[in-house]
């Protein structure tokens, strides 16, 4: 059995794993990267890459169905969805985007591995591959496998009738009906995708509203009335019982309110969370600690009880968010190469791919207060006051900003609209530099652009918006409102 | 059997590492718990390591003049116990000490999942890996409070500041890129003292520039490390003259009376064993002296801009030792008897000399005496000891001539005692005039050291 040797070895090539070791191989470290299964991880293939292209297609299909004619761009008839052609595009997307993954590592000069690896010691791993077993040893390991969805009892994933996100995100027809259990970022991400392509959804949540504590609830309203807008039926406080087979579909069994309701459906899909992979690798086995969700216990450099063992990603701990990952990736790989580094951000920005994008950067108002923060200042601004929203025909939404009342420091920002996702990078950039209200408003915006909104949220929030009707604007005492502060 | 590693402990506020001066154990030895395994100079003082458990030492694994992070495995010891439990113990010892962000009390019960396999790995894993807290680092993460950009919170990383401690001097305490390097190295001077640190740090001086010293060719030259005592002494003293703009008052009092007072106590201080100096009665002169001047006994907290008078008396004073210059405390010297001061006096100069004082008996001065005169010189121009604003000096006894005149004017030729006494102070704080007014009523009490009853607690 040969044994290879290195500086750096990274277990798991997703979006923290790859970056990590591209970042080492940059620091003039002997660096390897094992991976099991896909470059890029379950990012790039069967997660928000896939998703993204498949949510992008929904949305251009509702767009020609609700918007063209309006427009006056009349189809001839009804837009043929072909699901497998779909899917070959779709994995075009994920395939470039992997390749790419691969063509930087070989280019960064790093040692790609592919197997399933395990520890054998602190010291030591174990690559079992189709080819063969070989063991790797390492000065430093970087633990990046990632987490997997969770199955709840009952539902186990046969991807055939019980979908996990993988699944559902590998459809080459069409559904009629669907049952989505789990009403968090995923389930309702793909199903209010399959909602578009004409697909009856049903959503089942345990919790009393949809994304809770995933995103701001003013956010989450409007979302909610988008769902019903577009026929997606949402069960709250429901309790997902069990599944049997049904002609070609499936029933599931639903309890609401202490009764039992049985929804007819094509497939069911369960998207309740995520779970680290922590119980694979022998992790636990040479002495590296778990908690008891199952992250890899670490400190704030992404440490392990074991120093020259680190955890990145959705391994280590929440968010599990890629860019997390990466972010985590990068300051490992230097701490590895002796830089002073530790994790000290203030916010890991969220989007939520829904219709419409919710998107946030920094603290919620409950999250402000619990901060100490008693005296806020909180403004909106709607789309609807946007040009470029209503050229768009994407009005529903707004921006929220909560700031601190005393200092005007910004310190949250949450979005609900057209191209949320691409707008709160803004916002996190306004939160990190610690910047104020002004320095928001004071920017100037290109016209016409959905970022204005995030310019006229901060004046809104100083409470002198010019697109939308707020008054009085300083009150008898000219020169000591809110613009005396600017 | 089973082996544990002895790490190098938290040794004081800011010390990350020591440079190890002497073994006091060799492999072989039986050690008990807490007892000193090894002698290590910080850049603070010289402390002893004590060892947290009982065992034989099986392995040593640094050398004389090493320089050893806290945390780093210093000894290998083998310790009494079944394997099996003392797998888990091991593992949850080195977790602890690597202090995570999870706290480490759940660990066991991953551990003993298998025991055998933690146990192999603790003991046959190299230094590194059981040396959890070699893994600790340093500034800690910053608060998500704190103002500063992602810029300015790099920066202070790599240069080793502390934001948290940082009072910003941005809008809204918006900590700024100067803010940072003004705080690099003054910051680590301020650490170990409480309520000035944040002040210090804050304080907007450009970086000390850091000249490269090379000397002609093939010159007979030795090179050794800034380091240790000797690092820290040249960062406070170059901290202190860049901060505190100084001056020098100088006078001469006739020491006659106080030479006497001191001459009889002495042999009183000898029966009971307490060699009696001139240092106590100085300091109580001083210390009454200080209750008219309040400024004396104050700081100034630069970010700030508050002066900050001091309603105890901690007096340091300073010792020269065989490391370097080290300034020992009396902590509230203004409530203890000349005999208690002296008592103490002796006891610190003696463990400053044997580097054996404790960081926090070198902490929290609020004046400064120096005793140069005892060695040598007739005056001196001593350097503050920042955040104080002031030190006193105090010099060599000498007899000389003066004229006395009685009642009727005839002249006659007296001989005198007399001893010179500076006092250094911040001018930002303390003008000349107050200065003066300062030391001639310190030396109308030293003259007359009867008087100084009157003050006495």
């Amino acid at each position: 059995m040969a044994t290879q040797n290195f500086d750096v070895v990274v277990v798991g090539a997703g979006p923290g794993g790859y970056v990590c070791a591209i970042r080492s191989a940059q620091m003039g470290l002997k660096t390897a990267i094992i991976e099991r299964e896909y470059m890029g991880g379950v990012c790039l293939n069967v997660g928000c890459i896939p998703s993204k292209a498949l949510i992008t297609a929904g949305h251009f299909l509702h767009k020609m169905e609700h918007n063209a004619s309006d427009m006056g761009l009349t189809l001839p008839g009804k837009v043929k969805v072909d699901m497998k052609q779909m899917q070959t595009w779709k994995k075009s997307v994920c395939d470039r985007m992997a390749g790419g993954v691969e063509q930087l590592l070989k280019g960064n000069t790093v040692t790609i591995i592919r197997g399933e690896a395990s520890f054998k010691s602190t010291t030591e791993l174990t690559v079992k591959s189709k080819t063969g077993t070989e063991s790797v040893t390492a000065k430093n390991f970087v633990i990046a496998t990632g987490s997997r969805p969770i199955e709840i009892p009952g539902f186990s994933f046969d991807e055939k009738n019980v979908l996990s996100s993988t699944g559902g995100l590998a459809l080459d027809e069409r559904l009629e009906s669907a049952v989505v259990i789990g009403g968090g970022y995923i389930g309702l991400e793909i199903g209010s995708m399959l909602s578009n392509f004409g697909t009856k959804v049903t959503v089942v949540e345990a919790n009393k509203g949809l994304l809770v504590g995933l995103a701001d609830a003013e956010c989450v309203q409007v979302v909610a009335r988008k769902l019903k807008k577009n026929g997606v039926d949402v069960m709250l406080e429901a309790k997902a019982k069990g599944w049997k087979k049904a002609g070609k579909g499936v029933e599931v069994t639903v309890e609401v309110g202490g009764k039992e309701q049985v929804l007819k459906a094509d497939k069911v899909l369960v998207t309740v969370g995520r779970r680290p992979n922590s119980d694979q690798a022998n992790i636990k086995g040479v002495g590296i600690a778990v908690d008891e969700k199952g992250f890899v216990k670490v400190n704030a450099q992404r440490r392990t009880y074991v120093p020259h063992i680190f955890a990145i990603g959705d391994i280590a701990c929440q968010p599990m968010l890629a860019h997390k990952a990466s972010h985590e990736g990068v300051m490992v790989a230097e701490i590895i190469a002796g830089k002073n580094r530790a994790y000290e951000v203030k916010t890991v920005p969220s989007v939520i791919f829904v219709d419409p994008e919710i998107a946030a950067a920094g603290m919620t108002e409950e999250e402000a207060k619990a901060a100490g923060y008693t005296d806020l200042k909180i403004g909106k601004f709607p789309f609807a006051a946007n040009g470029r929203a209503v050229s768009l025909m994407e009005t529903d939404g707004f921006v929220k900003i909560i700031a601190d009342a005393k200092t005007h420091i910004v310190l949250g920002v949450h979005i609900v609209g057209p191209e949320a996702s691409n707008l709160i990078s803004e916002a996190a950039l306004a939160v990190e530099m610690g910047a104020r209200l002004e320095d928001l408003a004071l920017t100037i915006h290109p016209h016409p652009t959905l970022g204005e909104t995030m310019m006229e949220a901060a004046e809104a929030t100083l409470g002198h918006a010019i697109h939308i009707i707020q008054k009085p604007l300083g009150g008898a005492k000219a020169g000591a409102g809110p613009r005396a502060h600017v | 059997m089973a082996t544990k590693n002895v790490q190098l402990p938290e040794l004081g506020e800011g010390v990350t590492e020591g440079e190890l001066v002497k073994w006091l154990v060799k492999v072989g030895d039986k050690i008990s718990p807490d007892q000193p395994v090894a002698e290590m100079m910080t850049d603070k003082a010289t402390v002893e390591v004590p060892s947290p458990i009982a065992g034989v030492v099986k392995e040593i694994q640094k050398k004389e003049g090493d320089v050893v992070e806290v945390g780093a495995v210093m000894l290998v010891v083998e310790t009494d116990g079944a394997s099996a439990s003392t797998g888990a113990t091991n593992g949850a010892t080195n977790g602890a000490a690597a202090k995570p962000a999870a706290p480490a009390a759940a660990q066991p019960a991953a551990m003993t999942a298998s025991p055998a396999a933690a146990t192999t790995q603790a003991a046959k894993a190299p230094a590194a890996a059981a040396s959890g807290a070699a893994a600790d680092f340093y500034p800690p993460v910053t608060d998500s409070r704190v103002l500063a950009t992602p810029a300015t919170r790099r920066l202070a990383r790599e240069t080793g500041v502390d934001l948290n401690q940082v009072r910003g001097t941005g809008l809204a305490g918006r900590v700024t890129r100067e803010d940072v390097m003004g705080a690099n190295g003054a910051g680590a001077v301020a650490a170990g003292q409480p309520s000035f640190g944040g002040g210090m740090a804050a304080l907007q001086t450009p970086s000390i520039p850091r000249p490269a010293y090379q000397g002609p060719a093939g010159a007979a030259e030795e090179r050794v490390a800034l380091r240790g005592i000797r690092k820290k002494i040249a960062e406070n003293m170059q901290m202190a003259k860049h901060v505190v703009p100084h001056f020098t008052l100088m006078d001469e009092a006739n020491v006659t009376a106080l030479v006497s007072m001191r001459e009889e106590l002495r042999a009183v201080g000898e029966k009971t064993g307490v060699k009696i100096t001139y240092l106590p009665f100085v300091m109580k002169a001083l210390i009454a002296t200080i209750r008219e001047f309040p400024m004396f006994n104050a700081s100034i907290d630069d970010a700030a801009q508050e002066i900050v008078y001091k309603k105890y008396f901690n007096l340091g004073f300073a010792a020269d030792t065989p490391n370097g210059l080290l300034v020992p405390v009396i902590k509230n010297a203004d409530q203890k008897t000349i005999i208690q001061l002296s008592r103490e006096i002796n006891d610190l100069a003696k463990r400053a000399r044997d580097g054996k004082l404790a960081l926090d008996e070198m902490k929290g001065a609020t004046i400064t005496v120096t005793n140069i005169g005892s060695v040598g010189g007739q005056y001196a121009t001593p350097i503050i000891n920042h955040p104080e604003v002031a030190i006193f000096g105090m010099y060599k006894i000498q007899e000389k001539p003066v004229i006395k005149r009685d009642a009727a004017g005839n002249m006659s030729l007296d001989s005198i005692r007399t001893m010179g006494f500076t006092v250094t102070a911040d001018h930002r704080l303390i003008d000349g005039a107050v200065a003066a007014n300062f030391l001639k009523a310190f030396i109308g009490r030293i003259e007359n050291p009867g008087v100084l009853m009157l003050d006495m607690m």
